[in-house]
């Protein structure tokens, strides 16, 4: 999730604080707890299976990008020894953009590559979807 | 208001929502001829970093273009484009008073039955937009033109330019989106049109027979290809899960009453190239708005929630269009 959730629920305790003054005008209060029950509601959806997400996601695009080689060559290999949820995703970006190279090099050429991209593409849509998702 | 005396504001308070523009309604009351007098009116200022970057003038002069005519728009009263007087461009307009606006509140009673009615009309004003003559209407001497031919090539370009300045992790279902778009182009518009820009359930005010009393949020219009808007209506990201357009009804449906409201036609691939086209649109909104929020340059919640609840659903609209979901 980007913004990250730390930064976001830092930020929304702040707002919150700020909120608990009897001064605030009712309408600007319920506005702003309002839009920040929705988003601490989504953070806590997600918070129990992110890194698990990650981590999955991570070792499908890897197995992906070494299937793929003889288009675009695999990013260097990096070790995953690092499971707070910032590294995961920085490691999850640069193996993002590595796909897309991949996917961009197949396309027209490997359609079994290509439909097992998007296989992994339409299983990670998966693992995100929020309760509420509009599709 | 030259003759005005006594000018007050009072019962100011914002509106929520609202990513691309502060909304606030207000209370003007003053004294002219000697007589009291008082209107409701909304103030829309933009923020101090917004999900979309749009020229006010041009979104003013098109409320202003279709106030008063079977597009229902309210009337733009005052523009102010510096900085000076509430440190940042905002303008007034009428507040239209009594209707509802949040698609939330469609799914329960007493709204349920109200669907297909609003749904005629939401897409039988989205043919007048289409039929709406721009040169008539003074809108071609404020937007930039477009040959019907580039459209398409403007549109997309300007989005992809978005997303590259904003995004901040690698999209590759929306990039795989633009790779199609840009190896099938669609045909030529049929016409270059007012295109409203952010056409979609959630963007007019509504009531309980199923009218609908103002359509709001051009911020984005422009001169483009009318599919584009009826596109975007249809993106699946604006089905609320309902699947169903704009959470109302079947797509054919509301194709076929743009069809006959505007009087052109929409060719299924042709329509099929916009309705991808706003996926990757619609992305770069959501982008947009987290990096609006990761720059520091507008730390409200509301920035936060495309990026957190729509990022994904997005994608996934983009799969389905594809056919990949």
């Amino acid at each position: 999730m980007i913004p990250s959730v730390p930064a976001v629920l830092m930020d929304l305790a702040g707002k919150v604080a700020a909120n608990a003054a009897p001064h605030v005008n009712p309408v600007d209060r319920a506005s702003a707890l309002g839009l920040s029950a929705l988003l601490m509601g989504l953070a806590a959806e997600n918070w129990d299976s992110a890194a698990h997400h990650l981590v999955m996601e991570n070792r499908a695009f890897r197995t992906l990008l070494a299937r793929g080689a003889a288009y675009a060559p695999p990013p260097a290999e990096h070790a995953e020894d690092d499971f707070r949820l910032s590294a995961l995703a920085a490691e999850n970006g640069r193996l993002r953009a590595a796909l897309i190279t991949l996917q961009t090099a197949v396309e027209g050429r490997d359609e079994a590559m290509n439909d097992a991209i998007w296989a992994e593409l339409r299983a990670s849509t998966e693992r995100r979807k929020t309760q509420g998702s509009a599709v | 208001m030259p003759e005005a005396t006594d000018v007050a504001v009072r019962d100011l308070s914002r509106i929520s929502g609202g990513a691309s523009r502060e909304t606030y309604r207000f209370v003007a009351s003053w004294t002219q001829g000697g007589q009291a007098r008082e209107r409701k009116l909304i103030l829309r200022r933009d923020p101090p970093a917004s999900l979309i970057d749009t020229e006010r003038r041009i979104e003013f002069e098109a409320y202003r273009a279709f106030h008063g005519t079977s597009v229902p728009a309210p009337e733009m009263l005052w523009l102010e484009e510096g900085d000076g007087p509430l440190d940042h461009p905002f303008f007034i307009a009428e507040e239209i008073v009594g209707f509802q606006a949040g698609p939330g509140l469609l799914w329960a009673d007493p709204y349920l039955d109200t669907h297909a009615r609003l749904a005629e009309r939401k897409w039988t004003i989205l043919g007048e937009i289409a039929k709406a003559d721009p040169v008539a209407n003074g809108l071609a001497a404020v937007m930039p033109a477009v040959a019907a031919g580039d459209c398409w090539n403007r549109e997309l370009t300007y989005w992809e330019g978005v997303l590259n300045d904003d995004e901040a992790e690698p999209l590759p279902i929306i990039r795989a989106a633009i790779r199609w778009l840009r190896a099938n182009p669609p045909p030529p518009a049929q016409k270059v049109g007012v295109v409203h820009g952010d056409y979609r359930t959630g963007n007019f005010l509504y009531d309980t027979e199923g009218q609908i009393h103002g359509i709001l949020d051009w911020e984005m219009a422009h001169l483009g290809d009318p599919l584009e808007d009826l596109g975007w209506s249809l993106n699946p990201i604006w089905t609320f899960g309902r699947g169903l357009a704009g959470g109302l009804v079947p797509q054919d449906q509301a194709v076929a009453i743009w069809e006959r409201a505007s009087g052109l036609t929409a060719d299924p691939a042709a329509l099929h190239w916009w309705t991808l086209f706003n996926c990757v649109k619609g992305q770069a909104i959501w982008v947009s708005s987290a990096r609006a929020w990761l720059d520091g340059g507008n730390r409200e919640p509301i920035m936060v929630y495309p990026a957190w609840a729509m990022t994904n659903a997005q994608d996934r609209a983009a799969l389905q269009v594809m056919g990949r979901l």
